[in-house]
C-alpha cells in the first residue's frame, strides 16, 4: 500500500504538483488521465523518487520514503518503471538486459536469471530475439522487453510511464495486450496514458488529474460513462468549446464565421453541419431577438462533442422569450425539423438570476 | 603493415633522388664564384637574407642595407638548406661557423668585407647565486685571458677545430662541493656545443667544464633552442647561458659576463655546387652518416624512447586527471564544473609549446623538474582536456534515459554510470581517443623547446653534425609513421574488445545451461559462420 500525503513538486519555472493526496491500494490497476501539463508523468516520477518531491509525503508500506532516511535503492528495486522511450540498455542483449539488473541488484545467479528471462520473454513472446540487440527491435517489441525487464525484478507495483505514446500506431496493440494481460494477474499497477479506451478496459480506477491536484477518483465506469463532474465530462467527451458574450446590437458576425471556420476545421467538422449552426444563430439574433429587445445581453457557446460527434449550439439571454418555432424564415424552421437536429427550449428557468432563457440546439450528422 | 613500410620506403627514396637532382644541376667546376654574383654587401638590399634567431647579428649591419627582409632560423644549418633551395639570398653566420659549415658544403662562399665583430658573454641566471656566480666566472674569465689558456681553447677548437679528431680534454671528475650549476648550450652548434659520441662538446662545454672543475661545481648541460638561453637565465631555470651576443639591450635586461670571445660576422653565399654522387652512394653515406657514424643509432633509440616515454606517461596520467575531473562534474557540481571549465579554457587556449614553456620556466620553476617530467605534466593536461570532452560528448551521446531506467531499477549512481553509461560510452569515444593518442605523439616533437632530447631534438641535433637536410628528416618522420602504426594497432584491438555488439553469443551464454533450441540453433549458426570463415 502505498499512501501519498500533501505531494508537492515545484520546479523552477512550473508547479506540476501543487496537494497531491492518494491512497494505492495492494491489487490496484490505476489509470492515471487528464490534460497534458498536469503533472502525471511528475506524479509517477516522485513516487519512485526520480523526481524528489519539493514537501509531502509518500508512505510505502508503513515506510516513509521522502525523509531521507530510507536506503532509496533498496525502495526502487520492489517498484518497476515502465517508461515512454523503453531506455533498453544499448550494449546489453535482449537477453542480458533481463538478467544483467537481477544479477546486479537481487543477487541471483546467472542461471536463475537466465531460466526467468527465458520464461518472460515466452510471455512476451520474444524468445526468439534474446540474443539481438535493442537496435535490432521494433518499437513495440522493445517496450515489450522493457515490460519484461521490469517484471524479472519481481516488483510490488510498476508504474507505466506513457507506455505506448512513443509507438507507431501499428504497434500499439502488441504492447496494450500485454499490459492487460498483467493487469488481470492482480499486480498493483499505475498507468499514464492518453488511450482512454485502454484505460477504459484495463483500470480497476481511474484518477483525474487537473492543474495539479487529484480532480476525480472513481471507477472507470463512473468516470467515462457517467462523469459527474464539469471537467470530467469535458475531458472524457473530448469537448471544446467557442464562446462569446454579445452586449450591444453590432455584433460581428464575419469575424464569428472566421472563428467558427478555423474551429470546424480543426475538429474535422463537415462544412455544411457548420453553415446550418450559423444560419440558426444569425436568424436566432439578428431577426428575432435583436428586434424584440431593447437592451441586448446574450451569451452563446458552440461545442463539440468528439466521442458522440455531437455539435450543439447553447444560447443564453436576458429579456424577453423567443420561442424558436415562431420564426417566419422557413428554411431555420426546416433545419430545426430536421431528423438530425435536436432542439432544447424548456431548460427556461425563474431561479436562474442572471439568464432566464436558455436554448440548446444539438446538431448531429448523418451521411446522405 | 608491411604495405605501409613498403610505401614509405618508395616515398623516401623519390624524395632524396629530388633532393640529388636539384643539388646537381649545375656545372662542377670549382671556383670561388658565387651562383648570383653579389659582390657586396649593399648588393644584398631588399633580398631575403638569413639569420639565426636570438644572436642578433643582423643589428650589426642592418642600417646599411634597410630594406632586407630578415628570415631567422632556429638552427644555423638550416640556413644551408634553405640557401640552396633558394628561399634566401645569403646568410649572416660568425666566421667560426662558417668555416665548420664550409668544410662539409664546400660549394658556400663567404664574402670578403665582413658584416661586424661580435663579442660573446655568458648570461648568469637570474637567482640568488647571480652575484656570487658572476664574480666567479668574471675572475676566471679574467684569468685564463691572462694566462693564454683562454687562446688555447679557442684555437683548439675554432681555429683547428676537425669534428673527427677533436676532443674534450678536461677532466669529468668534479668535486661538486658547491653544488650544481645548470648551463644552457644550444647543443647543434659545431663547434661551441655539440652532440658527440652520445654526450655534449665544443668550446663551450669544455669552457664551462674547466671552471667548474676549479669552482667546485658539477656542470649539468641542457639543450636549449638559442632563443630560449637568454629567457631561461632570466627565469633562474638556468644559472648560466653560453655564447649570448652582447648588446646595449641585453645589458639593461639579462646580467651578462665579460665577453669570453670575438668573432667576426660574415655574409655567406651560395657557389658553384660540385658534389657528383651517385644515388645510392648518396644514400649509403646518407644512413652512414645520420645513423652509423658515431653510433648516432643509439641517439635515435633513446631520442625514441623518450618521446614514447612522455607520449604513453601522459596518455596514462592524462586519461586518469580527465577521468577524475570527469568524475567531479558529471553530476552538475558548480564549483568543480567552474574549476575545470577555467583550466581546460587556459590549457587548449594557448599554443602546446608555450604551455610547455611557461610550464617548465614559470610555474614548475620552483620545483627542480626534468624536461621530461614536465613534458608529462603539460601533455597530461593537454591529454586530460581531450579526455574529459570525450567523457562529456560521449557520455551525453548515450542518453539520461537508460540512465533513469536503470536508477528506477534500483541501480546505484555509481553502477548506474560504470555498468551503462560508461560502457557505451567509450564505444562512442574509443575512435576520437586513438586520434587523441597519434596527435600527442606527433605534439610530443616540440620538447626540444624545453631542453628534452626526444627523437626530434635528436634529429636536429644529428643534422647539425651532418650538415644533411633531407635523408634526416625523412628518417625520423618514418620512425614517427612506425611509431604511430603500432598505436593504432594497439588502439584498434582495444575498441575491437570493449565493443559489447562483437561479443561472441556462446561467451554471452558462458556458464548457463540451456536446452532451449531458439536458443541453440543461434548458437550453433554463429558457431558454422566462424568455421566457414
Amino acid at each position: 500500500m502505498i499512501e501519498i500525503r500533501h505531494l508537492r513538486k515545484e520546479f523552477e519555472d512550473i508547479i506540476p504538483l501543487k496537494d497531491i493526496n492518494l491512497t494505492i491500494n495492494d491489487g490496484d490497476v490505476i489509470a492515471i488521465i487528464g490534460p497534458s501539463g498536469t503533472g502525471k508523468s511528475t506524479l509517477l516520477r516522485c513516487i519512485n523518487l526520480l523526481n524528489v518531491p519539493t514537501s509531502g509525503d509518500i508512505i510505502v508500506d508503513g515506510q516513509n520514503i521522502t525523509d531521507g532516511s530510507c536506503d532509496i535503492n533498496e525502495v526502487r528495486k520492489k517498484m518497476g518503471m515502465v517508461f515512454q522511450n523503453f531506455n533498453l540498455f544499448g550494449h546489453m542483449t535482449v537477453l542480458e538486459n533481463i538478467m544483467k539488473p537481477q544479477m546486479t541488484l537481487l543477487g541471483r545467479g546467472k542461471q536463475e536469471a537466465y531460466d526467468k528471462a527465458m520464461d518472460l520473454l515466452y510471455t512476451v513472446g520474444l524468445a526468439a530475439k534474446a540474443l539481438n540487440y535493442p537496435e535490432d527491435l521494433s518499437g513495440g517489441q522493445q517496450q515489450r522487453i522493457a515490460i519484461a525487464r521490469t517484471l524479472a525484478m519481481d516488483p510490488d507495483i510498476i508504474l507505466f510511464d506513457e507506455p505506448t505514446s512513443a509507438l507507431d500506431p501499428s504497434m500499439i496493440g502488441e504492447v496494450q495486450s500485454v499490459i492487460r494481460m498483467l493487469a488481470k494477474t492482480g499486480r498493483t499497477m499505475m498507468i499514464v496514458t492518453h488511450e482512454m479506451d485502454f484505460a477504459k478496459k484495463i483500470a480497476n480506477r481511474v484518477i483525474f488529474l487537473n492543474d495539479g491536484y487529484v480532480y476525480d477518483d472513481g471507477t472507470p465506469k463512473e468516470i467515462f460513462d457517467h462523469p459527474t463532474k464539469a471537467l470530467t465530462r469535458k475531458f472524457v467527451q473530448r469537448l471544446t468549446v467557442l464562446e462569446y458574450h454579445v452586449q450591444d446590437f453590432e455584433f460581428d458576425y464575419e469575424a464569428f464565421a472566421d472563428d467558427l471556420q478555423q474551429y470546424a476545421e480543426k475538429l474535422l467538422i463537415e462544412n455544411e453541419r457548420t453553415s446550418k449552426l450559423k444560419m440558426c444563430l444569425e436568424e436566432l439574433m439578428s431577426n428575432n431577438l435583436f428586434v424584440i429587445n431593447d437592451s441586448i445581453d446574450i451569451v452563446f457557446k458552440v461545442e463539440y462533442a468528439e466521442k458522440k460527434d455531437e455539435l450543439t449550439l447553447m444560447v443564453k439571454y436576458k429579456g424577453e422569450y423567443f420561442n424558436p418555432f415562431d420564426s417566419d424564415n422557413e428554411l431555420f424552421n426546416s433545419i430545426l425539423n430536421e431528423p438530425t437536429t435536436k432542439i432544447e427550449d424548456e431548460i427556461r428557468s425563474e431561479d436562474e438570476k442572471f439568464y432566464p432563457n436558455k436554448l440548446r440546439i444539438t446538431f448531429k450528422w448523418e451521411e446522405a | 603493415m608491411k604495405k605501409v613500410l613498403v610505401i614509405l620506403l618508395a616515398l623516401v627514396m623519390v624524395l632524396s633522388a629530388a633532393s640529388f637532382v636539384f643539388a646537381d644541376d649545375a656545372p662542377t667546376t670549382a671556383t670561388a664564384k658565387t651562383k648570383l654574383g653579389y659582390t657586396s654587401i649593399e648588393d644584398l638590399d631588399g633580398l631575403y637574407v638569413g639569420v639565426q634567431t636570438s644572436v642578433l647579428y643582423e643589428d650589426l649591419i642592418k642600417d646599411r642595407i634597410p630594406k632586407t627582409q630578415w628570415q631567422y632560423f632556429t638552427m644555423p644549418n638550416d640556413m644551408i638548406l634553405a640557401l640552396e633551395s633558394n628561399k634566401i639570398s645569403a646568410y649572416l653566420i660568425e666566421e667560426v661557423g662558417f668555416i665548420a659549415q664550409f668544410d662539409k658544403h664546400p660549394e658556400l662562399v663567404r664574402m670578403e668585407e665582413l658584416a661586424g665583430v661580435c663579442e660573446y658573454a655568458i648570461v648568469v641566471g637570474n637567482n640568488d647565486r647571480q652575484e656570487r656566480l658572476l664574480s666567479e666566472i668574471n675572475e676566471y674569465i679574467a684569468k685564463r685571458n691572462a694566462d693564454g689558456t683562454l687562446d688555447e681553447l679557442y684555437d683548439y677548437w675554432v681555429l683547428n677545430f676537425d669534428a673527427d679528431t677533436s676532443v674534450i680534454r678536461s677532466t669529468s671528475e668534479y668535486s661538486g662541493e658547491n653544488g650544481e650549476v645548470n648551463i644552457a648550450i644550444e647543443g647543434g652548434y659545431e663547434p661551441f656545443s655539440f652532440e658527440s659520441n652520445g654526450s655534449f662538446s665544443g668550446f663551450d662545454v669544455e669552457f664551462m667544464q674547466n671552471f667548474c672543475a676549479e669552482y667546485g661545481y658539477t656542470p649539468v648541460f641542457h639543450s636549449v633552442p638559442f632563443e630560449s638561453i637568454a629567457p631561461g637565465a632570466e627565469t633562474g631555470k638556468y644559472d648560466f647561458g653560453m655564447n649570448i651576443v652582447v648588446s646595449d639591450e641585453r645589458e639593461e635586461t639579462a646580467l651578462l659576463s665579460d665577453p669570453y670571445y670575438y668573432c667576426n660576422i660574415v655574409f655567406v653565399l651560395e657557389g658553384e655546387a660540385q658534389t657528383d654522387v651517385g644515388f645510392f652512394e648518396g644514400i649509403a653515406e646518407s644512413i652512414n652518416r645520420t645513423f652509423v657514424k658515431e653510433g648516432r643509432w643509439k641517439q635515435f633509440v633513446s631520442g625514441t624512447l623518450v618521446s614514447l616515454e612522455i607520449t604513453l606517461l601522459s596518455i596514462v596520467f592524462g586519461t586518469l586527471l580527465g577521468f577524475i575531473a570527469y568524475m567531479a562534474c558529471r553530476r552538475g557540481n558548480k564549483i568543480a564544473n567552474k574549476i575545470v571549465e577555467i583550466i581546460t579554457w587556459v590549457i587548449d587556449g594557448m599554443p602546446t609549446v608555450l604551455l610547455l614553456m611557461i610550464l617548465y620556466y614559470v610555474v614548475l620553476n620552483a620545483i627542480k623538474m626534468s624536461g621530461i617530467a614536465v613534458s608529462v605534466v603539460g601533455f597530461s593536461l593537454l591529454f586530460a582536456c581531450g579526455m574529459y570532452d570525450m567523457l562529456n560528448v560521449g557520455c551525453k551521446a548515450v542518453g539520461k534515459g537508460q540512465y533513469e531506467a536503470s536508477r528506477a531499477m534500483g541501480y546505484s549512481d555509481k553502477q548506474a554510470f560504470f555498468k551503462i553509461i560508461l560502457p557505451q560510452a567509450a564505444r562512442h569515444f574509443i575512435p576520437i581517443y586513438g586520434n587523441e593518442v597519434i596527435t600527442l605523439l606527433k605534439e610530443t616533437a616540440i620538447v626540444g623547446y624545453i631542453a628534452v632530447l626526444d627523437l626530434t631534438k635528436i634529429s636536429d641535433l644529428v643534422r647539425a653534425r651532418t650538415y644533411e637536410a633531407f635523408f634526416p628528416l625523412i628518417a625520423t618522420a618514418i620512425i614517427y609513421y612506425v611509431l604511430e602504426a603500432i598505436l593504432t594497432f594497439v588502439i584498434g584491438r582495444v575498441e575491437l574488445g570493449i565493443d559489447p555488439v562483437r561479443r561472441k553469443k556462446a561467451k554471452i551464454l558462458e556458464g548457463i545451461k540451456t536446452d532451449e533450441e531458439i536458443i541453440l540453433d543461434q548458437v550453433a549458426e554463429e558457431q558454422e559462420e566462424e568455421n566457414n570463415d
